[in-house]
């Protein structure tokens, strides 16, 4: 059956939900970013502030001076996070396959199949929008495509507002004349390497073939030439199926020693392999989220080897990613741990002797288990984790 | 066999819109047809359709060219007007509007296969002061296209508002809809003696305001009721006319391209159905009443 899909995006989502709160900021510039913070950086800006000059992760005092009319307000990522969670269950309502970004005012509606409840699909997202509209005042601008690919293509177009609907078929049609950076998917090196080969636009890149998409992009070269052509077969993952696991910790002051973020990292990496196991799954892969006191964000993904469950391993594993993304000397605010990929448990035996340690450190784990689902969380925990 | 006129009136039929999945299920798309071939498949069976997707989104010219370019020059488009000049106007932006949907039907109008622009207003858009001037300046703005416009209030339906769309040769949409308060009647003036248009929606009262359209237009129209608007209605609009455009717009479960054929049937029956080159290709099963040899409305050499 040919899918059709929903994309529904919030332009500067975190000013998008301020103005909700506080109608009196509407129409004027607006600049999110902690106040306090001596190297503070731009998190979000309105509209008005960007038509001045003003960018994200910009020095929050140049852009202060650049847009001296601009409101100030603080990122409120909890704010954020539950207006996200009321716009996902209004669009469950038409679908249940709904699948968001992290807290970004992007949602992607799967409505394959709905049109004998709903009506055509480009009636849902008109709907969507205008219910969006109605009872929590956000104006999303809406795509309807064949696949996520090609939906969040039409909505970067169309921002700030607007809509676009690509029929089935002129998908190629559609991307042909686009610049290439406005596709999703590309590395930041495959634009480099774009830009050398003096190519700028996708229909320049659709005329090259498989084979020669390979001699410069490598192994890459499969996943550009079906970009080009905007074929995305990915699904739309609901939370359900989403199978990542995500946990967060925000530190009562903020922080740059590293001993503290190791506690914190453990800390995290113990509930997240805790769960795991509950799901009878293994991690392959993780991604550690750093934010700064002055808003700016790193992140650093790890692909692991050796899928895990084990609290240690894992821990020995995430001293690498920590290490790889913690880059600067600001002081940090929150991190968050995110499980990216699971697979199921492996159950095939080794066939030489295996190690004896790590069926020593899930012994131990089991009984830590055990202690903490008969006597509570805090009944047990390693000296790493206790408070300095 | 070809069919002789009554006179010179050539009707375009169709539906509100053809890219529907669920036409498939109901027979009247081949199992498997992609939503890119589907306009080429109607074609087979009608001479005109409905734009739909243009109330939601401003046609770009681009896109309409390849679409037209994919029935044969004979088949016509009514291009509905988009929300932004109808349902959510912006008194600051609405004219700048305009001239954005020109440029997006204009390769309908170059190839001449425009119908109308079908302006479709809504229930709220009763007869004030303010709309009137809204309307009387949005019909100035359009003046050069053909023009038909739909009233969903009857406060619209008075004499002054025909002889208006008279002077300004616009024409008034018929429509057949439930018998609620405060809907437009169905009326068989022509004011406009180019064009007169029909659009039947289906008389599902009890989803008519429910606001999700697969119950406001999942009706199957019996052949009484056809046959009734043929006679009352259809037959005196045929002899003011010179062309006409019929359109269902009951779409759910391919009931609108069920019920356009039979009605087309009921045409060819009563000897009024000329129209262009084009046939129907009538789908087996769809149209169990029709005779499938009997597909006379084939290019009147008359017209």
């Amino acid at each position: 059956m040919e899918s059709t899909i929903i994309h529904l995006n919030i332009a500067d989502f975190a000013v998008a939900v301020e103005r909700c709160a506080q109608p009196g900021l509407k129409r004027r510039p607006l600049i999110i970013a902690p106040p306090g913070a001596a190297r503070a950086v731009v998190y979000d800006m309105s509209e008005e502030a960007f038509q001045q000059g003003v960018r994200k992760g910009m020095p929050l005092g140049r852009a202060t001076r650049i847009c001296r009319d601009a409101t100030v307000l603080p990122p409120m990522t909890q704010r954020y996070e539950l207006a996200m969670r009321d716009l996902i269950k209004r669009t469950l309502a038409y679908s249940p396959r709904v699948e968001s970004g992290s807290d970004d005012g992007h949602l992607f509606v799967d409505v394959t199949g709905t049109s004998r409840l709903f009506g055509p699909p480009v009636d849902v997202a008109w709907r969507l929008n205008r219910e969006m509209k109605k009872d929590f005042s956000l104006d999303p601008v809406w795509s309807v495509a064949s696949n996520k690919l090609v939906a969040k293509v039409a909505t970067r177009l169309v921002k700030p507002v607007g809509e676009y609907i690509v029929g089935a078929g002129e998908e190629q049609s559609f991307l042909s004349p686009l610049p290439l950076g406005l596709i999703p998917g590309f590395s930041p090196k495959d634009l480099v390497r774009f830009k050398e080969f003096n190519l700028t636009r996708v229909s320049q890149v659709r005329a090259l073939d498989a084979h020669q998409l390979e001699i410069v992009f490598a192994t890459r070269a499969t996943l550009i030439f079906e970009l080009v052509r905007g074929v995305d077969r990915s699904p739309v993952l609901t939370a359900h199926e989403d199978q990542t696991i995500q946990e967060d910790y925000e530190f009562a002051d903020d922080t740059n020693r590293a001993s503290v973020l190791k506690q914190a990292l453990y800390l995290m990496i113990e509930r997240v392999c805790r769960r795991l196991r509950s799901m009878s799954r293994h991690s392959a892969g993780m991604r550690l989220i750093l934010f700064y006191t002055d808003g700016i964000r790193h992140d650093g993904n790890l692909r692991l080897h050796t899928p895990t469950d084990t609290d240690m391993q894992m821990f020995e594993a995430c001293q690498v990613l920590l290490a790889k993304t913690w880059k600067r000397r600001t002081r940090i605010r929150h991190m968050r741990l995110i499980c990216t990929r699971t697979t199921p448990c492996q159950t095939q035996m080794s066939l030489f002797p295996a190690d004896p340690k790590p069926a020593r450190q899930q012994g131990l784990i089991a009984a830590m288990d055990r202690i903490r689902d008969r006597f509570g969380d805090n009944a047990v925990m390693p000296a790493l984790a206790l408070p300095a | 066999m070809e069919q002789q006129h009554e006179n010179e009136c050539r009707i375009f039929t169709g539906t509100s819109g053809y890219s529907y999945a669920e036409w498939i299920d109901a027979g009247f798309y081949p199992k498997g047809t992609h939503s890119s071939n589907m306009l080429p498949e109607y074609a087979r069976f009608f001479t005109a359709t409905e734009l739909n997707y243009t109330w939601y989104q401003m046609p770009k010219a681009p896109a309409v060219e390849r679409m037209r370019t994919r029935v044969p020059h004979t088949f016509r488009f009514a291009a509905k007007l988009t929300r932004t000049m109808t349902h959510e106007i912006k008194p600051e932006s609405w004219k700048s509007q305009v001239t954005q949907y020109r440029q997006g039907i204009s390769p309908l109008i170059r190839s001449g296969q425009l119908l109308t622009v079908l302006i479709q207003l809504p229930p709220y858009f009763t007869r004030t002061p303010e709309h009137r001037s809204y309307l009387a300046a949005l019909l100035d703005e359009l003046a050069d296209l053909p023009l038909a416009v739909e009233f969903r209030h009857d406060s619209w339906a008075c004499d002054k508002v025909l002889s208006e769309l008279e002077r300004r040769k616009v024409t008034l949409v018929a429509v057949d809809e439930p018998s609620l308060p405060h809907l437009f009647p169905a009326l068989d003036a022509v004011t406009n003696p180019d064009l007169f248009y029909v659009r039947f929606h289906g008389r599902n009262a009890k989803g008519w305001r429910s606001g999700n359209m697969q119950k406001q237009f999942d009706y199957d129209y019996a052949d009484t009721e056809l046959e009734d608007w043929i006679t009352r209605l259809i037959t005196p609009m045929i002899e003011k006319a010179e062309t006409g455009g019929i359109f269902f717009n009951n779409h759910v479960r391919g009931q609108a391209p069920k019920n356009a054929l039979r009605l087309i049937a009921m045409l060819v029956k009563a000897g009024k159905t000329p129209t262009p080159e084009t046939g129907p290709d009538l789908p087996s099963g769809i149209l169990p009443g029709i005779d499938p040899e009997n597909r006379s409305w084939k290019a009147p050499s008359s017209t």
